[in-house]
């Protein structure tokens, strides 16, 4: 499973690490968290306000922190 | 002679501290919270778009700091992202002036510590800066960007599917228009408290019926969450900034002829920024441009500072810097520069700053 967090480095997108990091780790998922801070990349796949959040090339959020319920929602459903 | 100093910055520090303050920052950061999860901003940004009406276009680019950013760290991201997407120089850079210069927090604040009047004036000169200084450049640069905008084709903005019920747009502005209520009744001064406390209860009673019947509970809990976070971030930093320019009043102080910490620092700088002239106008134009401000922070420099609350200041200089500070500083120039290129950043860079210059003569030599 791989979980993208695009953003160019503000406060939110590392919030953003830290929640699915945790979750991650608390749920004992096998995921990778890939953190895209190319702008250019992050134009190109239409996130405007940052950060964007793309499990297995879906998006699931933008310009906001998920909650770790939402994150936990996202990951359990992909691994069936 | 150190307690001094010190108490000059805790005497600062309960100036902001004061019910006077609070009472009108709490709401703000309420419905900048409101602002921050509730409106979608992919509808605003929609109005970026390369095909867009211009004049919609400007219009949506001046007044959308409010809306999708509060600082200028956010902005910059976004202005990249929108520029680089096909919107206009002349919108994107109008969105890029506007965000840090008209946001609700900062004008609030603005309003109740440095004046109405002032506060005012700071949000329509933000407003008719943006749309001046996005048309300025898009007359000087736009016949290079029409060929780059066909090149660029924008990718789909990516959204999340938004299966939530559609509100009708009554009960948002209904919403706002509550929040914005509660705000200037609790912080005015001409009405007597029994009259505030009824209609501020009626008001809420009223908000919260809104809010349960047409609001969702994970809706509330992103409003909180928004709200929460912007009050972590930006009001702990303002306090300490305070604090500090406190503690400079305190040290000022012991040079200053009056060794009164509450003026000394515009007492010092009064030779520079006491008139309305141009000379002092472009000083603090300059000096704002360069400094960096935190969010919230150009009130407590431009009041107790540089004196304006004290009247060591004028109320020139003091919007000029009310209007250059927040949207540059040296780091900001740098990121623009990277983004746009050393042409366009020098122009935009110099157009604010003599904006904000001639604005404030303007404004100074009304209020006097």
């Amino acid at each position: 499973m791989e979980i993208e967090i695009l953003g160019a480095g503000c406060a939110k997108c590392r919030a953003t690490k830290k929640v699915i990091t945790q979750v991650i780790q608390e749920l004992q998922l096998d995921a990778e968290v890939v953190e895209v801070k190319d702008l250019e990349e992050i134009i190109d796949r239409g996130v405007v306000i940052t950060p964007g959040v793309f499990v297995n090339g879906e998006l699931k959020s933008t310009g906001r922190v998920p909650s770790k319920e939402d994150v936990a929602g996202w990951l359990s459903a992909r691994s069936d | 002679m150190l307690r001094e100093i010190v108490e000059a910055g805790v005497d600062t520090l309960l100036e902001y501290l004061s019910l006077h303050v609070l009472s009108c920052l709490v709401p703000a950061f309420f419905i900048a919270g409101a602002i921050a999860a509730l409106l979608s901003k992919e509808v605003v940004l929609k109005y970026f778009g390369a095909d867009a009406k211009k004049w919609l276009s400007y219009s949506v680019a001046s007044c959308s700091g409010t809306i999708l950013a509060v600082c200028s760290c956010t902005v910059l991201p976004m202005f990249a992202g929108v520029y680089k997407r096909g919107a206009g120089i002349g919108p994107a850079t109008a969105f890029l002036y506007s965000g840090p210069a008209i946001n609700l927090l900062a004008i609030v604040l603005t309003a109740r510590v440095l004046g109405l009047s002032i506060g005012i004036a700071r949000a329509i000169s933000a407003v008719l800066m943006a749309v001046v200084i996005g048309m300025s450049m898009a007359a000087l640069f736009e016949r290079g960007e029409k060929t780059k905008a066909e090149k660029h084709a924008a990718p789909a903005m990516a959204m999340v599917d938004n299966t939530a019920e559609q509100r009708p747009g009554y009960i948002t502005l209904l919403f706002f228009t509550l929040l914005v209520a509660i705000l200037l009744v609790g912080a005015s001064g001409l009405i007597s408290w029994v009259t505030k406390l009824i209609a501020l209860a009626l008001m809420i009673l009223l908000l919260a019926l809104v809010v349960i019947r047409y609001y969702s509970k994970d809706e509330v809990r992103e409003w909180g969450s928004e709200t929460w976070w912007l009050t972590r971030r930006i009001f702990p930093l303002l306090l300490v900034g305070v604090f500090a320019i406190g503690l400079i009043g305190g040290i000022a102080a012991l040079y200053a002829p009056s060794h009164d910490p509450q003026i000394a620092v515009g007492e010092l700088m009064k030779p520079y920024f006491g008139t309305n002239s141009f000379f002092s106008c472009l000083l603090s134009s300059i000096v704002g441009a360069i400094l960096y401000m935190p969010t919230l922070l150009e009130v407590p420099i431009v009041g107790n500072l540089f004196g304006f609350t004290t009247g060591q200041m004028a109320a020139g200089p003091a919007l000029s810097l009310l209007l250059a500070g927040p949207s540059l500083s040296f780091p900001c120039m740098v990121v623009i520069w990277r983004t746009i290129g050393w042409k366009k950043a020098s122009v935009y860079i110099v157009l604010v700053v003599f904006i904000s210059t001639l604005v404030g003569m303007l404004y100074g030599g009304i209020v006097g």
